[in-house]
């Protein structure tokens, strides 16, 4: 204990004395592919990877661009970078805004035919109707998000831009990162690390699997020199003197942009956890490791300690994912707190509607991500998912039941609204402990805690 | 990793008298020391040398009965320390009232929106004490109804001499129901409150503790276990209980047995008519009389509880069993072979 603390008490001195001196950055590596001839010398990659969280970007805005005419024009264009590859893309998000000056404007930029749909989670997902799999579930909310205007039906409570967008990151980047990359990639024989990722390739299987988990991660790979708050700003095009850390004037997509999940974990770690920089810093030790075996194999026990750093990261992005679905349980609280008052007092619900569809669909997006990850969640995935429900409950009471063979909605159900908050507490709860939650953003139960904290312990013993 | 058990052990005694919080804090137990001096030289007409020596009294704080208080004291602490989360239950109870309350009035409420938030922290405060005063007064009343519960109760009763420190002379069985107390009380006015007014409740506190528990300290509490036969004047005592109230609820004499159960309120003993006003010049002996043999032997403060409650389960679950071994659910020859055994006592 006291030993544990003097090193933290060190640790943070070195950190002060040395500041940002000390902060790594994830690449430039060296090149330790044997007989390699080329001129590279930076064996770092992972441009398919920035590429993707551009798509997604950029997918995401389609979603709310419908204006209830142009369904046809939008659907297609979200296939475009949903599902295809074609030349010429040009990355709606993120753009340069003022003096945030983004230095790439198309995907081929970053790295050329790529699409999300071939990376898409394969499996069945148990929070939406039909056991559809995931790439079926994105092509469906596409489908519907095309008509919808806005991005919003308020028939159904659903806002897809949030929906696709969130279950996207769940399906595509935390199951390619957990389920292929830091999982069967690590295996000895797959990707090996005495040999290039492919023919003539400049970079190892084992180096350039292990960048493609942390490019889709979605950190800027300065993140070690920010706090949480200044990373989270990066996203939100806050400071371009932040992001721009090559000090060529510009915000590089590639190198400098902070994406998805890693925009979530700075999120969380604003309320005191460290999730973006546990997480980082075991993408970059693994790096290391991977790096200084110099173009040999890997032992086993430097794959051990491989599969350590991986285990960090699982354990941890799961936690960001968890951490998010409470907060926006928390929101949906809140919002059916609200939308009680105006009916109550018989104003116009539109807007509070709305809010409570927006966070409602990051909610249910986050939960199905977690479902995404390719491990079975038993118990509590079934609870989750039956908490949560397929829709948001309408005012009427009834939510989405299920889809029908044609493909349209069913509504059905008659649930209290105040029953639908109590979901939310339970859902809350079952996060926290199921995951071991500390950031707990918008918790809906701690006003109950911090009283119980105000009134301390007394002392069991006092007889009277 | 011993060495911080025994600074956190150090600490938790060290902390009962540090923490105004608890009962035993050094300023409580200062300002009872001051009203006991003042009372005694005032109506009392003793000289201040000699108050203060009959207050410090070594027959009084080394007695066999003030060390077995200390003891028990410094066990408690390692016991209850150990083996009790102290606020696991609270949150449990208080989730649970506040989220039954959505299903109940369908939502949320917010009630009396335009209050201000001081009225509310008030209220609040007022009606966690009231609450708690209440739940005092029951569990301690069916701590000497139920013959289970008195076995462990006793032990507070075994005193024969009363000092601040008999406060804490109290069973550990005892403790975890008043752990549950506590949890109740305390999540049940939370939860109701919390759910009916947000974010604008709190406790109004005084140094860190509840602020009526804070004037019922500082104005004496400590002096309830204590053998000044401090009383109020009768209309007073009609509504707060007054230190030689308490005392005689420690009386020896069965004319005062089962009187003045409550703590800072005296409406609940009135209320249930177990209410007794103090006497003049009262002259008590504590304790529970002759019928037991060694009050103050660790034996009879921790173990013979134990026996005693085991004997009580015993005696009703035999009656149990014998009914639900009566012929014809049981072969005959069974239950005289069940008989057999179980009427060997
Ligand atoms: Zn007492
Ligand atoms: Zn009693």
């Amino acid at each position: 204990m006291t030993l544990k603390n003097c090193l933290v008490l060190a640790a943070a001195g070195l950190l002060a004395i040395s500041g940002p001196a000390l902060a790594e950055s994830y690449g430039p590596f060296p090149v330790t592919v044997k007989g390699y001839g080329g001129d590279k010398s930076d064996s770092t990659s992972y441009t398919g990877q920035a590429a993707r969280q551009v798509l997604h970007n950029s997918l995401k805005k389609l979603a709310g661009m419908g204006d209830g005419s142009n369904a046809a024009e939008i659907k297609s264009q979200m296939m475009a970078y949903y599902a295809g590859k074609e030349e010429g893309r040009a990355i709606l998000d993120p753009k340069s805004k003022d003096d945030f000056v983004v230095l790439q404007t198309e995907v081929d930029q970053i790295s050329k035919g790529k699409d999300l749909k071939g990376k898409t989670y394969k499996g069945v997902v148990n929070g939406w109707p039909r056991k559809m799999t995931g790439s079926e579930v994105i092509e469906f909310m596409i489908d519907k998000a095309a008509t919808a205007k806005g991005g919003f039906d308020p028939l159904t409570g659903y806002d897809y831009p949030q929906l696709i967008s969130k279950f996207a990151m769940g399906a595509v980047f935390y199951n390619q990162a957990v389920d292929n990359y830091l999982d069967e990639k690590l295996a000895a024989n797959n990707k090996p690390n005495n040999k290039p990722y492919s023919e003539g390739k400049h970079y190892t299987g084992k180096e350039h699997s292990w960048d493609e988990g942390f490019g889709y991660f979605g950190a800027p790979a300065h993140a070690l020199s920010l706090d949480a708050k200044q990373a989270y700003g990066i996203a939100k095009k806050k400071d371009i003197g932040v992001a721009d850390y090559n000090k060529d004037g510009k915000v590089d997509l590639y190198r400098e942009m902070t994406y998805a999940h890693a925009y979530y974990a700075a999120d969380a770690d604003k309320s005191g956890t460290n999730y973006l920089h546990t997480i980082f810093r075991a993408f970059l030790d693994g790096r290391k490791l991977i790096t200084a075996a110099e173009g040999e194999a890997l032992s086993d026990a430097q794959r051990a300690q491989l599969i350590g750093y991986a285990d960090t990261i699982k354990t941890n992005w799961e936690q960001v994912i968890a951490e998010a679905a409470f907060k926006y349980a928390g929101s949906v609280y809140k919002d059916l707190e609200k939308l009680q008052t105006i009916v109550e007092s018989g104003g116009d619900a539109n807007d509070a509607f709305r809010a409570y569809g927006k966070h409602w669909g990051e909610l249910k997006g986050f939960a199905m991500a977690l479902e995404a990850g390719g491990k079975d969640l038993g118990e509590v995935g079934v609870r989750m998912n039956r908490l949560i429900g397929y829709g948001p409950v309408l005012l009427g009471g009834g939510q989405v039941i299920g889809i029908d063979a044609s493909g349209d909605y069913v509504i059905g159900g008659n649930q209290d609204m105040g029953n639908y908050m109590v979901h939310m507490l339970k859902l809350q709860k079952l996060l926290a402990e199921a995951y071991s939650l500390s950031a707990r953003k918008n918790d809906a139960t701690a006003e109950l805690e911090n009283l119980i904290e105000s009134l301390g312990e007394s002392l069991a013993t006092e007889n009277d | 990793m011993f060495e911080l058990t025994a600074q956190n052990l150090l600490a938790d005694w060290a902390g009962q008298f540090l923490d105004p919080r608890k009962r035993l804090f050094w300023g409580y137990l200062g300002s009872a020391f001051l009203i006991a001096l003042i009372w005694m030289v005032l109506l009392g007409r003793e000289r201040p040398v000699s108050a203060c020596r009959k207050l410090l009294a070594r027959d009084l704080w080394c007695s066999a009965s003030a060390r077995a208080d200390y003891a028990v004291f410094l066990i408690n602490t390692i016991l209850m320390g150990s083996i009790v989360p102290r606020l696991l239950g609270h949150a449990a109870v208080a989730v649970f009232c506040f989220s039954l309350l959505h299903d109940l009035f369908d939502g949320r409420a917010s009630l009396l929106p335009d209050a201000p938030a001081w009225a509310i922290a008030a209220g609040f405060t007022l009606v966690l004490f009231v609450v708690d005063d209440l739940a005092r007064y029951v569990v301690h009343r069916l701590m000497h109804a139920v013959p289970l519960l008195w076995a462990f109760h006793k032990v507070h009763h075994s005193a024969t001499r009363l000092n601040p420190l008999t406060v804490l002379r109290t069973h550990p069985v005892e403790g975890i129901l008043f752990v549950l107390r506590g949890a109740l009380v305390q999540g049940l006015c939370i939860g109701i409150f919390v759910y009916g007014f947000g974010d604008r409740v709190s406790l109004v506190m005084v140094l860190g503790a509840n602020a009526f528990k804070f004037v019922f300290n500082a104005l004496g509490a400590n002096l309830r276990h204590s053998e000044v036969p401090i009383r109020y004047w009768s209309w007073l005592e009609n509504f707060l209980l007054s230190p030689a109230q308490h005392q005689i609820h420690h009386s020896e004499n069965p004319r005062h047995h089962d009187r003045n159960f409550g703590v800072v309120l005296a409406c609940w003993d009135r209320l249930f008519g177990t209410y007794c006003h103090s006497e003049p010049n009262q002259e008590l002996r504590y304790g529970l009389g002759p019928a037991v043999a060694d009050p103050h032997s660790l034996y009879t403060l921790y173990l013979l509880p134990f026996r005693e409650g085991v004997g009580f389960l015993h005696r009703i679950f035999i009656r149990r069993w014998r009914r639900q071994l009566t012929p014809p659910l049981v072969p005959t020859d069974q239950y005289q072979s069940n008989r057999a055994i179980y009427e060997i006592d």
